[in-house]
C-alpha cells in the first residue's frame, strides 16, 4: 500500500481505521505511518527470508535441500506456508524453550525439569499467562508443572557466606515479567525515572522476601509465614514507611497474619521434603497478580520481548526500561499488539504468526539505494539479531551434517554464551568466540576432509557446481558471480589439495559475520 | 566473582549496540580534549601502569602502617627501610629495601565497607553520580593513553581463576576498552594455531573470511562486521605474541626470585607484558579477606606479595622502566584495628594505606598518618578521588583539562571535588 494512502486513511478514520484487517497488515500500516520520509528497504529476497525464518522459528539454518526446495518453489504463498509449517514443526517448541530459557534464566544455570517444563509448555502452546503463573507460583508439589519453579529456586540459592540475593530476585521479576528494572529504587525513589518508586521495589520484594529454597535438587521452593508489612526508608529522607505486597504502580495488598501455629493450610513435612502450604501465600498472590489483565505491564512486556526476538529491537528499548521517559518508538503499535495478544488468549504462536507475516518482518537487511544510515527504531530496514549459542550449535550441525555430543555443546556454549546475569540482547562479537573458531579442534575436526563428510562431498563437486553447493550448504543462498569466481580461483590454486582448500573455504563462511548472526 | 553493585543499572550503561554504532568514529569518540596530543605525548614517554590489586583487603597494620606494641598492633614488629624514618611491617623485608623507589599513602579514608560496593567504587574512582557507569582505572588509562605500538591490547589483567575478555570494566567507554583477563595467568583458550596448519594456510583462510565479511557489509550497516573484525584482529595480535605466554621460556632464576606461588608467577607474567609494551597491566591476588585468623592469613600472604612486588620494583628500576611506569599496590579497603573473636580483622575503610611508585611519583614520600593506635587518620583524609587525580597527574594527564565525551555528555575523568596529593608527586 502506498504510504500516502495509509496516511490518508489514518487521517480519515482516526478512531477505528483497520478493524477488520489482520494484525500483520496493521503492523505494517503503523510502521509506515511513523516512518514519514524515511526510505524503506525492499522486501527480503527468498533466501534472506528463508534463513531468517528458520533461525527464528526452528532455531537453526535451513539444510541445503530445504533451501534448494524453497528457492525453486514458485508458489506465491510459499512464505506464509513455510511460517505455518515451521510453527507446527518439530523444532519450534525446542527453539522457543531454549530462547525463553536464555531470556529468563540469563545463564544462571540449567535444570532438566525446567527444560522439560518449557519444552512441554511450548509443545502444547500453553498461553503465556499460564506459563508465567506457573513460573511465579514456583510450586514443586505439582508433578505437571514441577520444573517451573527453577526460575525462582535458582535465584534463592546462596553461595558460601553470601546470603540469598532477594534484591536480585525482585529485580529480575520486575525486569523480565513487567519490563521494569527497579534496581535503583531499592534504597530510594529512582533519581532519574520519575515513576520508579522505592515503594514499587519494596512492594515487589514483599512477595518474595519469605520464599526459600527447600530442596536444591528438585528445585522445590517454600515460604515462611509473612510477619507483616515490609518496613523501608529512603537513604536520603530517613522517614520510616512500610508496604504490603503490590505490583509497581499498582494496589497494595493486605497482609493477612495468622496466629503462630495456624499459618499453614498444609503443614511442612521435613521428612517428605515438603515445605507445606501457607494460608496466606505471597507467591500465590504474585502468580495471580502479575499475569492478569489488570496488570498492563505484563502483556506489554512480553509482546515487546517477542517483537524484539523477531525484529532485533524492542518497541520499548532497552527491554526492561518501560517508563514515561523512555517511550515506545511506536506507542499505538505496542498497545495494539498487547491488546490483541490478550484478546487472543496470550497465544504466543498466534502473535509470532502475525508478526512474521508482516512486511516489516520480511524486509531486507540491505539498505535502500542511496541510504547510508537507517534509524533502527523506525524498522525500515531489517535489523541484525544475535544468534544464541543454542542456535549456533544447531546451525553448525545443520551446515556440516554432524551431531554435537554433550562435550561439544558445552564447548560451544562456553565460547558464545554471556556471563551469568548479562542479558544476551545485543550482538557482541567476542574474542573467545573468534579464538574458538580459529583454533579449537572441534569445528576444525568437523571440517577436516574425511570420507563421506560435508567437505569431502563438496570437494567432489565439479567446478561448475562447487561454489553454489558451498554457499547453499553454509550460507543458505546462492553465491554472486564474484563469489563464484573467488571460490573457483581458490580451489584452482590448490588443485593438488582440493579437499583442504574446500575445508578452508567452508571455514571462512562459517566464521563470517554473515553466518554468525541472524540477518 | 559475581558482584551485583546496588546502583549500576542498565540505563546507566552505554549499551554495546551504541558502541557498535560508534565504532566508525572510534578513536575520536569519548574524549573531548585533544586525545591525539595525549596519545602522542604518552607514546613519546611510553607511559605504562602496573596495578596490583589485593582483593579482599590488605591489612595496613601488617604492611605499610604497622603499630607495634599498641592494643591493636598485632604480633608483628616494624622494621626500618631504605628510607630513613620510614618503618613498615617485618612481613615486607624485601619491599623495605625498595622503599627509596616508593611512596606511601597512610591517610586513605574511603566510604564503602562491603566488597561488592568497595571494589567497584575504588577502581572506578568514585566519580560524582551522573547516571553513568565509570570505567575502571585500567579502562580509563587504556582510553586515555591508547595501546601504544605494542600491537597488544592496552589493558591486560593477570588474575586467578577464569579469564576472557571483560568488557564490563570499561563502563560507558564501551567494551573495546575492557580488560583482557589471563585466567590463572594463562593465555586465553584456543590461542594457539593447530600444529597441522601452516601460517600461510591460516592467512589464506582469514583473507577469505575477511572477503566474505566485506561483501556481506557492502550494502548493509557495517557495525557488526567491524566489531567482528576487531576481535579477530585482536586474536591475530595475541597469536603473534604467544611467546609472552610460554612460561617455559622464563628464566629459572626469575621464577625463583619472584616466587613459585601464584602472585609470584602472575607478577612475572605481568613484567613480561610490561616489557612487551602493554599500557596497563593489572595483577590480582585473591584471598585477602582475613575475617578469621588474620595473623596467619596476612602473615603468609604478605610475604608472598613482598617477594614478588620487590622483585618487580627492582627489575623495573634496573631496566629503566620505572622512569615511565606508574606502579600502584592496593585493595578496596584496609582491615579493622580491632581484632575480632576469631582473631581476624574485618573491613576498615576509615584509615588505611597503599604503596605506589615510578613515573611522576616522589621517591620515599609518605603522605598522611594515622593516630597512635592506627584507628583513624590523624592528618587530612584522602578518598579515592584524590588518588585518581594524583595518578593521572603522574601519567602526565591533567584531569582539569581532560574530559570524556560520552556521546555529547562531557564527563570529568576524576572526581572534581578532589585534587592531587602534591606531596606525593615528583
Amino acid at each position: 500500500m502506498p504510504r500516502h494512502l495509509v496516511l490518508t486513511l489514518l487521517l480519515a478514520f482516526p478512531a477505528a481505521p483497520f478493524a477488520a484487517e489482520p494484525l500483520s497488515a496493521r503492523i505494517d500500516q503503523l510502521i509506515s505511518a511513523k516512518a514519514s520520509n524515511a526510505k524503506f528497504s525492499n522486501l527480503s529476497d527468498n533466501a534472506e527470508f528463508l534463513r531468517r525464518i528458520y533461525l527464528d522459528l526452528a532455531g537453526r539454518i535451513p539444510a541445503r535441500d530445504e533451501t534448494a526446495r524453497f528457492l525453486a518453489d514458485a508458489s506465491p504463498t510459499k512464505r506464509s506456508k513455510l511460517i505455518d509449517d515451521l510453527l507446527n514443526g518439530p523444532d519450534f517448541p525446542t527453539r522457543m524453550s531454549e530462547q525463553f530459557h536464555v531470556m529468563f534464566m540469563e545463564r544462571l544455570g540449567d535444570h532438566a525439569d525446567w527444560s522439560a517444563y518449557l519444552l512441554e509448555s511450548f509443545k502444547k502452546n500453553k498461553p503465556w499467562n499460564q506459563i508465567a503463573k506457573e513460573i511465579l507460583r514456583a510450586d514443586g508439589s505439582n508433578p505437571e508443572t514441577k520444573g517451573s519453579s527453577f526460575f525462582m529456586s535458582k535465584r534463592l540459592e546462596h553461595y558460601g557466606q553470601q546470603t540469598v540475593d532477594y534484591s536480585a530476585l525482585t529485580r529480575d521479576i520486575g525486569r523480565l515479567f513487567l519490563g521494569k528494572d527497579l534496581r535503583c529504587a531499592e534504597c530510594h525513589d529512582h533519581l532519574f525515572i520519575e515513576e520508579y518508586k522505592q515503594k514499587d521495589f519494596k512492594g515487589l520484594f514483599a512477595f518474595v522476601q519469605n520464599a526459600f529454597l527447600n530442596d536444591e535438587k528438585t528445585a522445590v521452593v517454600g515460604e515462611k509465614p509473612m510477619p507483616g508489612k515490609v518496613p523501608f526508608m529512603s537513604v536520603f529522607k530517613k522517614i520510616p514507611k512500610e508496604t504490603g505486597p503490590g505490583l509497581p504502580g499498582g494496589k497494595e495488598l493486605e497482609v493477612v497474619v495468622f496466629k503462630k501455629g495456624e499459618e499453614y493450610a498444609k503443614a511442612p513435612d521435613p521428612k517428605a521434603k515438603s515445605p507445606g502450604q501457607l494460608k496466606f501465600s505471597p507467591l500465590t498472590l504474585l502468580s495471580e497478580q502479575v499475569p492478569s489483565k489488570e496488570s498492563p505491564d505484563f502483556a506489554r512486556n512480553i509482546t515487546n520481548r517477542i517483537w524484539f526476538l523477531l525484529l532485533g529491537r524492542g518497541i520499548v528499548h532497552p527491554l526492561d526500561l518501560h517508563h514515561a521517559g523512555n517511550p515506545p518508538s511506536h506507542p499505538e503499535l505496542l498497545a495494539l499488539l498487547a491488546d490483541e495478544f490478550v484478546a487472543h488468549g496470550y497465544d504466543i504462536k498466534w502473535l509470532i504468526t502475525e508478526i512474521t507475516r508482516s512486511q516489516t518482518y520480511q524486509r531486507s537487511g540491505k539498505l535502500p539505494e542511496g541510504v547510508a544510515k537507517a534509524e533502527p527504531q523506525l524498522f525500515v530496514t531489517s535489523l541484525e539479531k544475535r544468534l544464541s549459542a543454542e542456535q549456533l550449535i544447531a546451525s553448525f550441525q545443520t551446515a556440516l551434517n554432524v551431531k554435537a555430543d554433550p562435550a561439544a555443546k558445552t564447548k560451544i556454549m562456553k565460547a558464545y554464551a554471556n556471563a551469568p546475569r548479562e542479558p544476551e540482547d545485543e550482538i557482541s562479537p567476542m574474542l573467545k568466540g573468534a579464538l574458538f573458531l580459529l583454533n579449537d579442534p572441534l569445528v576444525l575436526g568437523w571440517l577436516a576432509p574425511q570420507p563421506g563428510n560435508v567437505v569431502d562431498q563438496l570437494s567432489k563437486k565439479p567446478e561448475g557446481e562447487l561454489a553454489d553447493e558451498v554457499y547453499l550448504t553454509v550460507l543458505s543462498r546462492k553465491p554472486t558471480d564474484a563469489e563464484r569466481q573467488t571460490v573457483n580461483a581458490y580451489v584452482k590454486k590448490h588443485e593438488a589439495k582440493k579437499a583442504e582448500a574446500v575445508s578452508r573455504l567452508v571455514w571462512a563462511l562459517l566464521a563470517s559475520t554473515e553466518f554468525g548472526i541472524n540477518h | 566473582m559475581a558482584r551485583s553493585p546496588l546502583c549500576t543499572p542498565r540505563d546507566h550503561l552505554l549499551s554495546r549496540r551504541q558502541w557498535l554504532g560508534a565504532t566508525a568514529l572510534a578513536g575520536a569518540s569519548a574524549l573531548a580534549v585533544n586525545p591525539l596530543t595525549i596519545a602522542a605525548e604518552a607514546k613519546k614517554k611510553g607511559k605504562q601502569v602496573l596495578f596490583v590489586w589485593l582483593d579482599g583487603g590488605l591489612s595496613q597494620l601488617e604492611s605499610w602502617d604497622p603499630k607495634p606494641n599498641t592494643p591493636f598492633g598485632g604480633p608483628f614488629r616494624a622494621i626500618p627501610t631504605s628510607v630513613p624514618g620510614i618503618h613498615i611491617s617485618e612481613l615486607l623485608p624485601n619491599s623495605a629495601k625498595q622503599m627509596h623507589h616508593l611512596a606511601l599513602v597512610r591517610s586513605l579514608c574511603t566510604q564503602d565497607n562491603s566488597h561488592s560496593a568497595g571494589v567497584e567504587r575504588i577502581q572506578r574512582g568514585d566519580p560524582k553520580n551522573r547516571g553513568v557507569t565509570y570505567p575502571y582505572f585500567g579502562s580509563a588509562v587504556a582510553k586515555l593513553l591508547g595501546s601504544g605500538d605494542s600491537g597488544l591490547p592496552p589493558y591486560i589483567h593477570v588474575k586467578p581463576l577464569s579469564g576472557g575478555f571483560m568488557p564490563k570494566d570499561a563502563g560507558f567507554l564501551g567494551p573495546k576498552f575492557g580488560a583482557l583477563a589471563l585466567g590463572d595467568g594463562k593465555a586465553p583458550d584456543n590461542l594457539l594455531r593447530p600444529e597441522t596448519m601452516t601460517a600461510e594456510e591460516d592467512n589464506e583462510r582469514n583473507e577469505l573470511r575477511n572477503l566474505v565479511d566485506q561483501r556481506y557489509a557492502e550494502n548493509r550497516r557495517t557495525n557488526t562486521m567491524e566489531a567482528t573484525r576487531y576481535v579477530f584482529n585482536m586474536a591475530a595480535q595475541l597469536q603473534k605474541r604467544r611467546d609472552l605466554f610460554d612460561i617455559s621460556t622464563y628464566s629459572p632464576k626469575d621464577v625463583e626470585r619472584y616466587g613459585k606461588h601464584e602472585i609470584g608467577r602472575h607478577m612475572l607474567i605481568a613484567r613480561r607484558m610490561l616489557e612487551a609494551g602493554v599500557t596497563f597491566v593489572k595483577v590480582s591476588s585473591f584471598g585477602w579477606d582475613t575475617h578469621g585468623d588474620n595473623f596467619n592469613g596476612q602473615g603468609s600472604l604478605v610475604p608472598q606479595f613482598d617477594q614478588a612486588f620487590a622483585a618487580m620494583i627492582s627489575d623495573l628500576h634496573e631496566r629503566g622502566m620505572l622512569e615511565h611506569t606508574l606502579v600502584i599496590a592496593m585493595s578496596e579497603f584496609g582491615r579493622t584495628p580491632r581484632i575480632n573473636g576469631h582473631l581476624g580483622r574485618d573491613h576498615w575503610p576509615e584509615a588505611w594505606s597503599l604503596a605506589m611508585g615510578g613515573t611522576g611519583i616522589k621517591k620515599g614520600a609518605v603522605v598522611g598518618k594515622t593516630n597512635d593506635k592506627g584507628t583513624f587518620v590523624a592528618t587530612d583524609e584522602h578518598d579515592i578521588g584524590h588518588l585518581f587525580h594524583t595518578w593521572f597527574r603522574a601519567l602526565g594527564i591533567d584531569p582539569k583539562k581532560t574530559e570524556y565525551d560520552n556521546e555529547g555528555q562531557p564527563l570529568p575523568i576524576a572526581h572534581e571535588g578532589c585534587k592531587p596529593l602534591t606531596e606525593a608527586l615528583a
